[in-house]
């Protein structure tokens, strides 16, 4: 039992779908409360770790685990969520939001539910289904929706990537501003180093198939991370080193 | 955050574009269209009676069909002894007979069929079991059944809900299947990590992803439900809306045979409407 949850360690973890070898021994070590963000070559089996990190995918051999627990399946303390988004479309956001806590009998749904409604500015939509609403806001409730069962441990498989670059660039925002006010270990999974570099506070690398992490820096950037920082000359040419180191990966 | 809907926002958050209003702007003359094929009809039974083109006793006027209709269901009963099939104001009664024994049957067979479905759907151990003796049983001609249950129960109406029983099944139980196995693996890993147990995902995950499919199923099913009423009502009993078509086939009143068929479109043409109705009220998340 440690002070505050949600450590993960990942230990030489190796899976191949059949013969095809995509992990190679992935160590990992983030602290509770972290985001790391992982960039790599396209196809280079970000997104199996992170499934393996949910839990949904088996694997072959090392360890993973949150604060000393092995992974070994789903888990309402591991929230992942994808690019494709993971909203029930036969619930409201209300209801999608509930899902999670509602499952496990809380007490207090409605009162966590109103919450992230509000914290994902989705209240006056809180009644409408997904296909009513805009890529953003289905994201921001998918999210709230994992959220809800105020998992240590949260997943983020490209939760960005359909999204247009302004849209994307809020939600930005956004998502610092509630893990800020929701202290949550955060594996963020992306191809775009801009939201490596502002939603990071490490940052991982992994190699091309089968992938391995090649590096692993802190970002040299603090909590007033926004758009501003675009244009900040040391994160311009941060981005850059970590441009070629990506590129060269490949 | 100031992103907004796309397209129009109305109040609830519903998204109105232009397409959707144009459509519903054209509905209207549409639905008139669908009295025009009616309506020639009718035109042509009118001018084929007027010339004769059949004895008046094969082919009555719509107007004496209309006449008999209003008989059936407005006209005074008049007393008369049991064992009797009545025409004359013993619509209803025929009515509600003939509904009962498909609705008790076709519900049965809903419930039969989305067990058996979602069995077979979701466990791996029931497909095999089942699957074989299933699909070689659904390859079983309805009407095979016919003999088998007149032998065993008679030319009757428990005969005739069976057979309603085996027709209705199958739709229900192919709908719900096939639409259960193809529930996004996505929705079943969210609910799984949500803290769903195994147990309850076919109720949180399966059931709710796959009710548009299984709702257009039930659908189908209730259409041959009805179809299949009149096989049990061809003996044995003296009320229901098959048993009065029989008797006005051998009383050779054709203006009555006739009700009874206008009474089975309507019917099934209500109910359907009823049934698409209700899936769009419950299903409207899967609306397209």
């Amino acid at each position: 039992m440690t002070a505050t949850p949600g450590r993960l360690v990942a230990t030489g973890v190796c899976k191949s779908f059949g013969t095809l070898p995509v992990l190679d021994g992935v160590d990992l070590d983030v602290s509770a409360g972290r985001t790391l963000a992982l960039l790599g070559p396209s196809g280079c089996g970000k997104s199996t770790l992170l499934r393996v990190m949910a839990g949904f995918e088996p694997f072959d051999a090392g360890t993973v685990t949150v604060d000393g627990e092995p992974v070994t399946g789903p888990s309402p303390t591991r929230g992942m969520v994808a690019q494709a988004g993971t909203l029930f479309p036969w619930l409201t956001v209300r209801q999608n939001i509930g899902f999670g806590p509602r499952e496990q009998g809380g007490r207090d749904v409605a009162a966590t539910v109103a919450d992230l409604l509000e914290a994902t500015g989705l209240t006056d939509f809180a009644d409408a289904l997904p296909r009513q609403l805009s890529g953003g806001m289905r994201q921001r409730a998918a999210i709230a929706q994992v959220l809800a069962n105020q998992p240590p441990l949260l997943l983020l498989d490209e939760p960005f990537g359909a999204l247009d670059a302004q849209t994307r660039l809020r939600m930005h925002e956004w998502v610092r501003g509630l893990l800020a006010e929701r202290p949550t270990t955060t594996v963020l999974v992306t191809h775009d180093v801009d939201e490596a570099l502002l939603l990071g506070d490490q940052l991982g690398l992994l190699s091309a198939r089968p992938s391995k992490v090649v590096t692993l820096r802190d970002v040299p950037f603090g909590a007033e991370r926004g758009r501003h920082t675009l244009a900040d000359p040391a994160f311009v040419s941060l981005k850059a080193s970590v441009l070629d180191q990506v590129l060269e990966a490949s | 955050m100031t992103e907004t809907l796309a397209g129009v926002a109305a109040p609830m958050g519903v998204v109105v574009t232009p397409a959707t209003a144009a459509r519903r702007g054209r509905r209207r003359p549409r639905r008139l269209l669908g009295l025009l094929v009616p309506l020639l009809v009718l035109g042509c039974w009118q001018l084929a009676w007027q010339w004769e083109l059949r004895p008046r006793t094969i082919l009555p006027s719509p107007h004496v069909v209309l006449s008999a209709a209003d008989a059936f269901f407005f006209g005074r009963r008049a007393p008369g002894l049991s064992g009797v099939v009545y025409f004359k104001g013993a619509g209803w009664t025929h009515l509600a007979t003939s509904l009962s024994r498909c609705g008790q049957a076709w519900a049965i067979a809903v419930v039969v069929g989305l067990v058996l479905g979602l069995g077979l759907g979701l466990s791996r151990w029931v497909a095999d079991l089942l699957d074989p003796f299933t699909n070689a049983l659904r390859a079983v001609p309805l009407f095979a059944w016919l003999p088998l249950a007149a032998v065993w129960f008679g030319v009757n109406p428990t005969s005739g809900k069976i057979l309603i029983f085996i027709g209705a099944l199958w739709p229900v139980v192919v709908a719900t299947t096939d639409s259960v196995a193809r529930v996004p693996a996505a929705q079943i890993e969210t609910a799984r990590m949500l803290g769903t147990p195994r147990s309850r995902l076919w109720r949180r995950v399966y059931l709710p992803s796959a009710l548009p499919e299984i709702v257009t199923g039930l659908r189908l099913s209730l259409t041959l439900a009805w179809t299949c009423v009149i096989i049990g009502e061809l003996g044995g009993t003296t009320d229901g809306v098959g048993a009065m078509m029989n008797a006005a086939r051998e009383a050779g009143r054709t203006e009555q045979i006739i009700v009874g068929i206008l009474v089975f479109a309507g019917i099934g043409y209500v109910a359907d409407r009823v049934l698409r109705l209700l899936s769009r009220r419950f299903i409207s998340w899967s609306a397209t």
